[in-house]
């Protein structure tokens, strides 16, 4: 047991960075059990462990890991409250959100006046955070079992919920990793006649996340 | 929860579904991925027995339609491919599960799985669903197996130090058992046996005795390790005047490195004889220059190398003594030059750490035999070559530079006479250079030649 503050460790980067990682493998295998991309160009990876499917293709990799760059900040500061993958048909109407609420523990926040010490068990740390992420992407790998099938020809987007000033630090950091982020549409961020299906609650020191999807009622346009 | 039945070979259905719906692994509401897991202490019961609920449960639900299932079973058995029959254990979807059973030669067993709702894409989640539970009892994993023997008992601690300890203490006994094929081998000698056997079947009894009769004047002399030594020494006479005959020289190489392994790793016999005939020793050596895994100490294997090739006598008398002594001369009339004998070698078989600096020296002295084997040989080495070009500026320049090359016996034979071109190397780069240092100075005055003969030429017309 080690008595630790926030400062010390930084732990808003370390948050950001194991969030980013596992919002990365959890957006490869989304699109790969929802069949938003062939399954072709998907290839087993290990990944807490465990065998989860991660895309060979170059640019739709890279516009995942540019975009979980840019969420990265956000994470830290404990700015972003959700990260929301939506996959959507060809009118580009959304049929189904993925939707990743995460939120950070009050002490750990970095807004707080008077960061108060912790009492982190380190030894155990982050072996517990692993199992519950693992538990996590096995949900999403059965969840074909609640949801219906897409249409053919989906394609998605990740939309970030934020607070309103950090929309200003998005643009800054916008300018400088020449990846350009916009204001949602309305109808990508609201879904008519959405059906609420939860997915998996995490709960650790470090982060609590919800996991739930929005599914259209009628999926086939 | 269902903690306190006990099963039997059939339970009713509905027990079944309770025990299922609150068991743990069961993702209510919406996710179903159920299987049996690996260790159920609080349910008492064998694999077997989740099998069978599985199957009952999967079932019924399907006979009643309530909900879609999808289950995964587990198929194995014998399969043949490609000749080769091996037991195949395979996890196949349902809609696979005929066509794995057909391509199998005999099914030893077929049972569900796993059951869930979604159409599985990939075996990742059923891995991914008891990786916890499995991670939590890696050892107690085969506890609830069906698979039971009433006899067997894990063994203590002490018990598995004393199985480690007699495997690594095979060498004398394994070395009394090759004396004794190796006597057994010499026996015939109308036929010639391959591999190491042959070595020691091929020369007369009288060679043997005689031998003999030298051992047992040596023996009298020598106290310590007769035992092993009684056995060897008639087995050494032969296989030692084997080695020097052609036919035993045929026989195969590996037979050869294994002695002279062996050779190495003796630790009792270390001396070598005055004057070792070069003959005997190039094919030992040869194949030492071959093998690069060698062990034991530099000075002892060197020595037995070239004290490999002595007679019987001296080879004995080596054997018998398990100490440093130098071995009296071969017969330089053989050919062929064979260290020591197998039961002998192999007791000294024990690999010991030292072996690879043995390896640089003898593959200079191996190059001087001549007559050792009829068997050729195919060897890399580096040689001095010369190569000449014509560079950017157009001068020729000669370098020099070694480039590895096979070769065989015979071949090196007739350059064994010539000098190793170690020593006019370092001149000979520096020759080259020279050479177009000056090559250059004629191009650079060719070309001054036909332009202005020198830089004041500027000046002086001013």
């Amino acid at each position: 047991m080690t008595t630790l503050t926030r400062q010390d460790l930084n732990f808003g980067q370390v948050v950001a960075d194991i969030l980013c990682e596992f919002l990365e493998v959890a957006i490869h295998l989304i699109l790969y059990v929802r069949e938003v991309y062939p399954s072709g160009i998907f290839q087993k990876r290990k990944k807490y462990n465990v065998p989860v499917q991660m895309s060979c293709h170059p640019e739709l990799n890279q516009y995942i890991h540019d975009t979980l760059h840019c969420v990265k900040p956000l994470i830290e500061k404990n700015d972003a409250e959700k990260v929301v993958v939506v996959i959507m048909d060809k009118e580009h109407h959304p049929v189904e959100r993925f939707v990743f609420e995460i939120s950070q523990p009050p002490l750990l926040s970095i807004r707080h006046p008077r960061p108060t010490p912790i009492r982190i068990p380190s030894d155990t740390l982050l072996s517990h955070v692993e199992q519950l992420l693992r538990a996590v992407i096995l949900k999403i790998s059965v969840c074909d079992a609640v949801l219906e099938n897409n249409p053919p020809g989906c394609t998605f987007t990740v939309l970030v919920h934020t607070r309103e000033a950090a929309t200003r630090n998005m643009e800054k950091v916008q300018v400088i990793k020449d990846f350009p982020w916009i204001v949602a549409d309305e109808q990508e961020v609201h879904m008519q006649e959405p059906r609420l299906i939860p997915l998996k609650t995490m709960t650790s020191d470090i982060v609590k996340m919800q996991l739930y999807v929005e599914e259209r009622a009628q999926k086939a346009s | 929860m269902a903690e306190s039945h006990t099963w039997g070979p059939c339970q009713p259905s509905q027990t079944v579904s309770n025990v299922i719906q609150n068991h743990p692994h069961y993702l209510p509401f919406n996710v179903l991925l159920f299987k049996p897991p690996p260790v159920n202490e609080s349910m008492g019961s064998s694999q077997c027995v989740y099998f069978r609920m599985l199957y009952h449960y999967l079932d019924q639900k399907r006979k009643e339609g309530s909900a879609r299932l999808h289950a995964t079973y587990l198929v194995s058995g014998k399969f043949v491919e490609n000749g080769t029959t091996s037991h195949k254990v395979s996890v196949v979807r349902e809609d696979q599960l005929e066509d794995a059973k057909s391509k199998m030669s005999l099914t030893v067993s077929v049972h569900v799985y796993s059951v869930q709702k979604a159409v599985l894409k990939d075996s990742g989640p059923l891995y991914s669903a008891d990786y916890d539970a499995v991670k939590e009892n890696l050892r107690n994993c085969s506890r609830y197996s069906a698979i039971r023997c009433a006899d067997a008992v894990p063994r203590s601690s002490a018990e598995v130090l004393q199985a480690c300890e007699t495997t690594q203490a095979p060498p004398p006994e394994t070395e009394q058992i090759k004396a004794n094929h190796s006597n057994l081998a010499s026996k015939p000698t109308s036929k010639q046996p391959k591999g190491i056997m042959g070595m020691f079947a091929n020369k007369n009894v009288s060679k043997n005795q005689d031998s003999s009769k030298e051992i047992k004047l040596e023996q009298k002399d020598d106290a310590p390790v007769v035992e092993t030594s009684k056995t060897k020494p008639a087995a050494k006479t032969n296989p030692v005047s084997n080695f020097f005959g052609k036919q035993a020289a045929k026989k195969p190489d590996k037979s050869i490195k294994e002695e002279v392994e062996i050779a190495r790793t003796s630790s009792s016999v270390v001396e070598k004889p005055s004057s070792p005939p070069p003959k005997a020793e190039t094919p030992v050596k040869e194949e030492l220059a071959k093998d690069a895994v060698v062990e034991k100490d530099i000075r002892s294997k060197t020595k037995r190398l070239e004290h490999s090739d002595s007679e019987e006598e001296k080879s004995e008398s080596r054997r018998m003594k398990r100490r440093r002594i130098k071995k009296p001369e071969p017969d330089s009339s053989d050919d062929e030059v064979i260290p020591d004998s197998p039961p002998r070698l192999q007791e000294k078989r024990d690999p010991s750490p030292i072996p690879e600096i043995q390896v640089k020296k003898e593959p200079v002295a191996v190059s001087h035999s001549d007559e050792l084997s009829d068997c050729k040989r195919r060897k890399r080495r580096r040689v001095l070559k010369s190569c000449t070009f014509v560079d950017d500026e157009g001068c020729i320049v000669t370098e020099k530079g070694y480039e590895s090359e096979s070769y065989s016996e015979t071949e090196d034979d007739f350059k064994v006479s010539k000098p190793t071109p170690k020593n006019p190397n370092p001149p000979k780069p520096s020759t080259g250079k020279k050479e177009e240092e000056k090559k250059k100075k004629a191009a650079a005055a060719s070309n001054k030649s036909t332009k202005q003969a020198s830089i004041t030429g500027f000046f002086q017309k001013k």
